[in-house]
């Protein structure tokens, strides 16, 4: 079951994906994503866990290693308060959830938890949290895995109605 | 409906050939991309999943190798390689090496105009705003989908307007507006939205003041912004909201503002610097693409002038483009900041963001101009910045503590 991660207001991007590691491939930046908050965290993650943050989550960059970074160590969703602009983007077009919930969180650090994504909720035996999802245009590019295969769509439609 | 319209429903308007208003999702195509050596080869990477490489982009695509330059290790210089051999085969334009830092070079070299509307790899693609064009940070994916189809989607901001009056103090710059701002809303008080900011006639601040309000909006949260300078007759083009249109509107009177300093490790932990004159420093770093004019390098010369940086303090200065390192070349100021003890190094982002030349140990403490103060945005996570305009980041240096000059 995923497993929660408890993170506080104002997670910025140097937090996530430091910017003294941005010119390294890929690989070598996963273990320094969030270590100035949390020591260790790429290797604590196990596939499928979560974070629940506060407000402005992944405000800072428009560097899209930061959600690249969290889908690479195995987080499946990001629910916040509320996200900063960039990385909202940046996270919907790699493919990472990020969900918007309202009120207090009435989970803590390390609580597995049940995500149902059809009727948007995290629970457990003791609670639950409601959240909102990602909609229209960002809801489609969320379903189709991404913004490399929205894109691969549309051009193959561009394509199809004679447009080229 | 309201035919009146903000800048941001303007100008979304013109390159969506729509009617968009706040709140809108539309298809728009800016009239320029710009990308560099950190974030440009990732665009690369997803536009050759996308469509092999094959773009439907229309508009100029500038490529400016600011970040890591020169570079610093094999990985820098591949980056750089990379991102050359693309721009070759898609006969992007390659600004020569050394130029300068993008945000400030492509105002001063005329490819940013009153009225486009720019995408950039970078968040503080922002700065746009002020040469009178919207200029907004994507990530490396959402540049190759537009570089690819050729346009983009966008929602359309709404638009908080800042009226800026009064009379300005001595030592008070355009990063004291910016910082006040961030003081009074926060990191994320214009989180999705515009800021527009008219600065009123007859306070005396210029193109150099403009461009560190601009930079600094992204730090709101800000999706673009416009700065208009009602005493620049240049800005008389700029976009603007109608009367009528739908914004929020908020009056700053700055006759009473001090220096401004944000604290570690938020942007918006503003206060007055008096507040925390006397801690220590280990650094102080000037220049990047909000404050590394012309202005800024003769108002940190001005208090440098005849001193020297106190020992044991790394002074560093960083011209933000080639043109501003020759100017201050001729006013003496280079002369001005080697003789004070000062490191003047090539453009670059270099230390800004944590990535060379300037680098923090754990523990250390910076004071700088530049527009983020994140834990280890300059380098180790302990290691502590601040942010203030630039006479205070030069007064600090002398002192090797935080200090105001004039007091």
């Amino acid at each position: 079951m995923p497993r929660i991660f408890l993170l506080g207001d104002n997670i910025d991007t140097d937090n996530i994906a430091p910017g003294g590691f941005l010119h390294l491939p890929i690989e070598r930046q996963v273990e320094h994503c969030l270590e100035s908050v949390i020591n260790g965290f790429s290797s604590m993650v196990s596939k499928g866990d979560i974070i629940i943050a506060g407000d402005n989550f992944g405000t800072g960059s428009s560097r899209e290693q930061a959600p690249v970074l969290l889908k690479m160590i195995g987080i499946q969703a990001v629910f916040a308060t509320s996200f900063s602009r960039l990385f909202f983007r940046n996270s919907i077009n790699v493919g990472l959830y990020p969900g918007t919930y309202f009120g207090t969180n009435p989970f803590t650090q390390g609580d597995t938890v049940n995500i149902d994504f059809s009727e948007n909720r995290i629970y457990n035996a003791r609670a639950t949290l409601k959240f909102n999802p990602p909609a229209g245009i960002l809801r489609e590019i969320l379903d189709i895995g991404g913004a490399i295969n929205y894109a691969k769509e549309l051009i193959s439609k561009m394509e199809n109605d004679g447009q080229e | 409906m309201n035919s009146s319209k903000t800048a941001a429903e303007k100008i979304f308007s013109e390159k969506s050939g729509q009617d968009a208003r706040r709140g809108d999702y539309v298809w728009a195509v800016p009239d320029l991309i710009y990308m560099h050596d950190i974030l440009g080869p990732s665009s690369i990477k997803s536009l050759n999943k996308i469509s092999g490489g094959k773009t439907r982009y229309p508009g100029k695509v500038v490529v400016v190798n600011d970040h890591i330059y020169p570079p610093k290790d094999v990985e820098s210089a591949h980056n750089i390689k990379m991102l050359g051999e693309s721009a070759g085969e898609e006969k992007w334009e390659t600004i020569p090496f050394g130029e300068g830092i993008e945000h400030t070079l492509l105002i001063e070299n005329g490819t940013i105009r009153p009225g486009m509307l720019a995408a950039g790899t970078d968040s503080h693609t922002v700065t746009a705003g002020a040469a009178g064009a919207m200029g907004v940070g994507l990530g490396s994916t959402d540049i190759a989908f537009l570089l690819a189809l050729g346009k983009l989607w966008f929602k359309v901001p709404e638009t908080i307007l800042f009226r800026v009056e009064g009379t300005k103090g001595k030592y008070i710059t355009g990063k004291d507006i910016i910082l006040k701002v961030l003081r009074d809303i926060g990191v994320n008080g214009a989180n999705y939205a515009s800021m527009e900011f008219h600065i009123e006639k007859g306070l005396k601040f210029n193109m150099d003041d403009d461009l560190s309000i601009a930079n600094m909006t992204v730090e709101a949260g800000a999706k673009t912004c416009i700065v208009k300078n009602e005493n620049l007759a240049s800005n008389r083009e700029f976009p603007q909201s109608d009367e009528g249109s739908e914004f929020t509107e908020r009056i700053m009177d700055i006759s009473n503002l001090e220096p401004q300093i944000a604290k570690p490790y938020s942007p918006g932990n503003v206060s007055d610097a008096k507040a925390v004159e006397g801690i220590k420093v280990d650094q102080v770093y000037i220049g990047n693409c909000s404050n590394g004019t012309i202005s800024d390098l003769r108002e940190a010369a001005s208090i440098l002038k005849g001193e020297h940086v106190k020992n044991g303090v790394k002074l560093i200065v960083i011209p933000a483009t080639r043109n501003i390192y020759k100017q201050a070349i001729k006013e003496g100021l280079i002369g001005t900041f080697l003789d004070a003890g000062a490191t003047v190094g090539p453009s670059t982002c270099g230390a800004c963001a944590g990535l060379h030349m300037g680098v923090l140990a754990e523990n250390e403490t910076c004071i700088t101009n530049i527009n983020r103060n994140f834990m280890g945005r300059m380098g180790h996570p302990s290691s502590r910045v601040y942010l203030a305009n630039s006479y205070v980041a030069a007064a600090s240096a002398i002192e090797g503590f935080i200090k105001v000059p004039g007091d």
